[in-house]
């Protein structure tokens, strides 16, 4: 017996070889290779652009994919794949395509491609989630390989807006969770559900050729490993994906660096107003006053956000300007509580005005935020019960109208429309997304008519009095607006951040030479 | 024998049928709009309500259960509603990553069981008795999203020895498999231990040792075997566990396994994939312990089953 125990040792043998044996196959770092690491905070569900509405794919598509046009920072449309465009009439849009443009596979692109495209999301035997983003195009006509003509069935002001779709070869059907083919600046190498994307750059690309050779794009759902990943400098690059807490730790790794610019997330609070209590206009902006948002955004936020007065941010061209900002005042609350007639029962006891239910994800985050306001909302005699459910669940109750309050963020706003599609009372669910059910006949009006205007200077002026309007009624009350945070590495640069988080420009960038690392 | 695994197969039907309906009864019970998460909210009600007639989602539970079934009698699992791509396609692309991070987990808890169980038990009081008894207490205390992110901060970061996350090659498996296997390894060396401990004490290990075997040979060749029975028992249920995947350990890791598709059909309410996934695991889980009951007659021949 003794003798077996005298060898322990044995035991750490095939740990230490192997250990000795990963060691020396261990590679480089990336950015030593020139090879860009993107992580994303998770997985797409396809990379098709006639399918895709994640965030994910959307921002892979922008770099393996070229569509008719894009848009720039202030939301202002810029050619790509069309070198010009006309309206002819509202209801007739023209493009006109450059000339020798490839898809990744050789194939020329032509305007059949983009008929088939559009054809093929409108075809309802396709299931495409975007059809009806184009259910107002009457007919795509193609009278030569590089003109292609929309009409619609009326006028629609956000049309442009949803030109921004990646184009794919003609003929080519959907294949499951295989990347489509597109004429983007990357082509796709490798495709590991999942996991990672790998992408290189397409030689055949229309444009200026991508400063950077190689594109990976990690998925990494966990926060922790993001921020793992990137001190390590596995990723060396990672758009709003760093937990605002961790950013200083993130910022120690001497080679990395941080910018921030405006963003365009607009987060904010629903209120129910097929509910008694919140029907009346004073309680909701009572409870805007009890909320302290610059508090949370100090403290939660580390200051990466700013108050919002409108779910448009204030550097997108139709947000207003001058609403009169919403301040934190818990007195002025107290006052228009009492005017609504619920009055605190026992001053500062402990009994509530009266009761209400937030709902809201199982994000640590939004669950923080949930507690804070749980707090504000005591504070002048409001209980709060706080319910976080698993995302299909929460959402599942948001658009059935299961709900007092909640809190959601809008991303990817594109276009004025949204104010169409949020609170225009044709557009409770299961039609659209006025999940509280506000029904205002001059906003219907308003919205209606900005949807149908082609001036955009007479748009921004139906839409200033459409935000003016909603800060008065406050059927939502526009929390914060995210700014965009990029982590990257220092080697890297050239990318410019938008406000709606667009990775179009990943083809811009380029990798600085090596000063030792 | 053969009579023996014929009948286990055949209660093999029911258990599965049984979880299946339950999944299938829960997924439908719970919130959620499948035809609203795939068309998103701005879908027209119209093209809501024909995708869900195409999907069959308007007809009634009891209608919707019996054509799974008509499809599960054919070999259909059907197809997925998230990626359009078919429920088995989607399984078998995962199964190989699953299996593979299973194999290693247990690869890496018996690495670690074996050697300490049996030299725990043979010094039992000792100082390695009582580290190894700390050490299981350790593992099992440990949850794996507190000691994945510790092993990498320790063998990725700070030594530089492994990948962070991701899938490939053997780096990127080792540090997730010993996520994994940490928590069985405690579990497998204390059960080995006290069942070692039990074995060596019997008769046949004594007499052994009258007939001139050494001490050690004597544990080693007879008593080893016998106490292997509990630690197998044990094993196979753990094992069962580990196919259906760790969800925890693959998000942790991006490791591209069964787990993590279950939690994101789940979330995508995509009701074929969750079935398809349900029955994987429950048929992984129930012929993994058939396996294990028949590995039992191999360690003693004296189990026979007719």
């Amino acid at each position: 017996m003794s003798n077996v125990g005298h060898r322990p040792l044995f035991l750490c043998l095939p740990f230490a070889l192997a250990a000795a044996f990963l060691s020396c196959c261990t590679p480089r770092l990336p950015v030593d290779e020139g090879t860009l690491v993107i992580a994303l905070p998770g997985a797409p569900s396809s990379i098709d652009p006639r399918l895709a509405t994640d965030a994910y794919g959307t921002q892979i598509l922008q770099m393996t994919h070229a569509s008719l046009i894009r848009m720039d920072a202030a939301g202002n449309p810029v050619p790509d794949l069309a070198e010009h465009w006309e309206e002819r009439s509202p209801t007739e849009i023209v493009f006109r395509l450059r000339e020798g443009i490839r898809f990744h596979d050789g194939r020329v692109l032509s305007s059949a491609d983009v008929r088939y495209t559009f054809a093929w999301i409108l075809d309802p035997a396709n299931r495409s989630p975007h059809r009806a983003t184009y259910e107002m195009i009457q007919s795509i006509a193609t009278p030569d390989p590089r003109t292609v003509i929309f009409r619609l069935t009326e006028p629609f002001a956000p049309f442009l807006a949803g030109m921004v779709r990646g184009i794919v070869p003609a003929g080519s059907p959907p294949a499951g969770y295989s990347p489509s083919i597109g004429a983007g600046p990357y082509r796709v190498d490798d495709f590991q559900q999942d996991a990672a994307i790998s992408l290189s750059r397409f030689p055949g690309y229309y444009g200026s050729a991508p400063g950077i050779d190689r594109v990976i794009v990690k998925f990494l759902p966990d926060d922790n490993v993001r921020f793992l990943e990137l001190k390590k400098g596995s990723v060396n690059f990672v758009l709003n994906g760093v937990d605002p807490h961790l950013l200083p730790a993130v910022l120690e790794n001497e080679h990395l660096v941080m910018e921030e610019a405006p963003g365009s997330n607009a987060s904010y609070l629903g209120f129910n107003l097929r509910d008694p209590v919140l029907s009346d206009v004073r309680v909701r902006r009572a409870i805007a006053f009890a909320i302290d948002r610059e508090a949370i955004l100090r403290t939660l936020w580390e200051g990466h956000a700013d108050p919002a007065d409108s779910i448009l941010a204030p550097g997108f061209w139709a947000h207003a300007d001058g609403i009169p900002p919403v301040r934190h005042d818990p007195s002025e609350a107290g006052r228009l509580l009492d005017s609504a007639g619920y009055r605190d029962p026992d001053g500062d006891g402990p009994r509530p005005r009266f009761r209400l239910t937030y709902k809201t994800s199982q994000n640590e985050l939004r669950r923080q935020i949930a507690a804070v306001i749980q707090e504000q909302l005591r504070q002048v005699g409001i209980a709060l019960e706080i319910r976080s459910f698993e995302w299909g669940t929460f959402f599942s109750d948001i658009r059935k109208g299961n709900f007092q309050l909640y809190s959601l963020t809008w991303v990817g706003i594109q276009d004025p429309d949204i104010y169409y599609y949020a609170f225009h009372s044709g557009q409770v669910p299961p039609q659209g997304a006025n999940r509280g059910g506000y029904r205002n006949p001059e906003l219907d009006r308003l919205v209606e008519k900005g949807r149908r205007e082609p001036s955009r200077r007479k748009r921004k002026e139906i839409y200033r009095k459409v935000q003016v309007l909603l800060a008065r009624d406050l059927p939502v009350f526009p929390l914060w607006i995210n700014r965009n945070i990029l982590v990257r590495d220092r080697r890297f640069s050239g990318f410019v951040i938008t406000p709606d988080e667009d990775y179009t420009s990943v083809k811009a960038m380029s990798l600085s030479p090596k000063k030792g690392r | 024998m053969r009579g023996y695994l014929l009948a286990r197969l055949r209660h093999m039907v029911p258990v599965v049928l049984g979880v299946v309906t339950v999944v299938f009864l829960l997924i439908h019970l719970i919130p959620g709009d499948p035809v609203e998460i795939m068309l998103g909210e701005s879908a027209l009600a119209a093209q809501k309500e024909e995708l869900r007639r195409e999907l069959h989602l308007d007809r009634p539970v009891v209608i919707q259960y019996g054509e799974f079934l008509l499809g599960l009698a054919k070999g259909d699992l059907g197809t997925s509603f998230r990626s359009r791509e078919p429920v088995l396609r989607e399984i078998l692309r995962r199964v190989p990553a699953t299996f593979l991070l299973s194999a290693a987990s247990i690869l890496v808890a018996l690495l670690v069981a074996v050697p300490l169980g049996v030299l725990s038990a043979l010094k039992q009081h000792s100082l390695l008795d009582h580290l190894s008894g700390f050490l299981a207490m350790l593992g099992l205390s440990m949850p794996n999203f507190w000691l994945g992110p510790l092993l990498i901060l320790i063998f990725s970061l700070e030594l530089g020895l492994f990948p962070v996350s991701g899938y490939g090659t053997a780096g990127h498996l080792v540090l997730p498999a010993v996520t994994m296997g940490t928590g069985m390894a405690a579990i497998l060396m204390r059960m080995l231990r006290s069942s070692l401990l039990e074995e060596i004490r019997q008769d046949y290990v004594r007499a052994a040792c009258a007939r001139g075997l050494s001490r050690r040979a004597a544990v080693v060749r007879h008593a080893l075997a016998n106490s292997l029975i509990p630690v197998l028992t044990v094993m196979g249920l753990q094992f069962g566990a580990l196919l259906s995947g760790s969800i925890i350990t693959e998000t942790i890791f991006s490791w591209p396994g069964i787990g993590r598709l279950t939690i994101q059909a789940i979330e995508a309410r995509d009701y074929p994939l969750v079935q398809g996934c349900i029955l994987f695991i429950a048929i992984c889980t129930v012929i993994v312990n058939l396996l294990t009951d028949l590995l039992y007659s191999r360690l003693d021949p004296r189990i026979r089953y007719e």
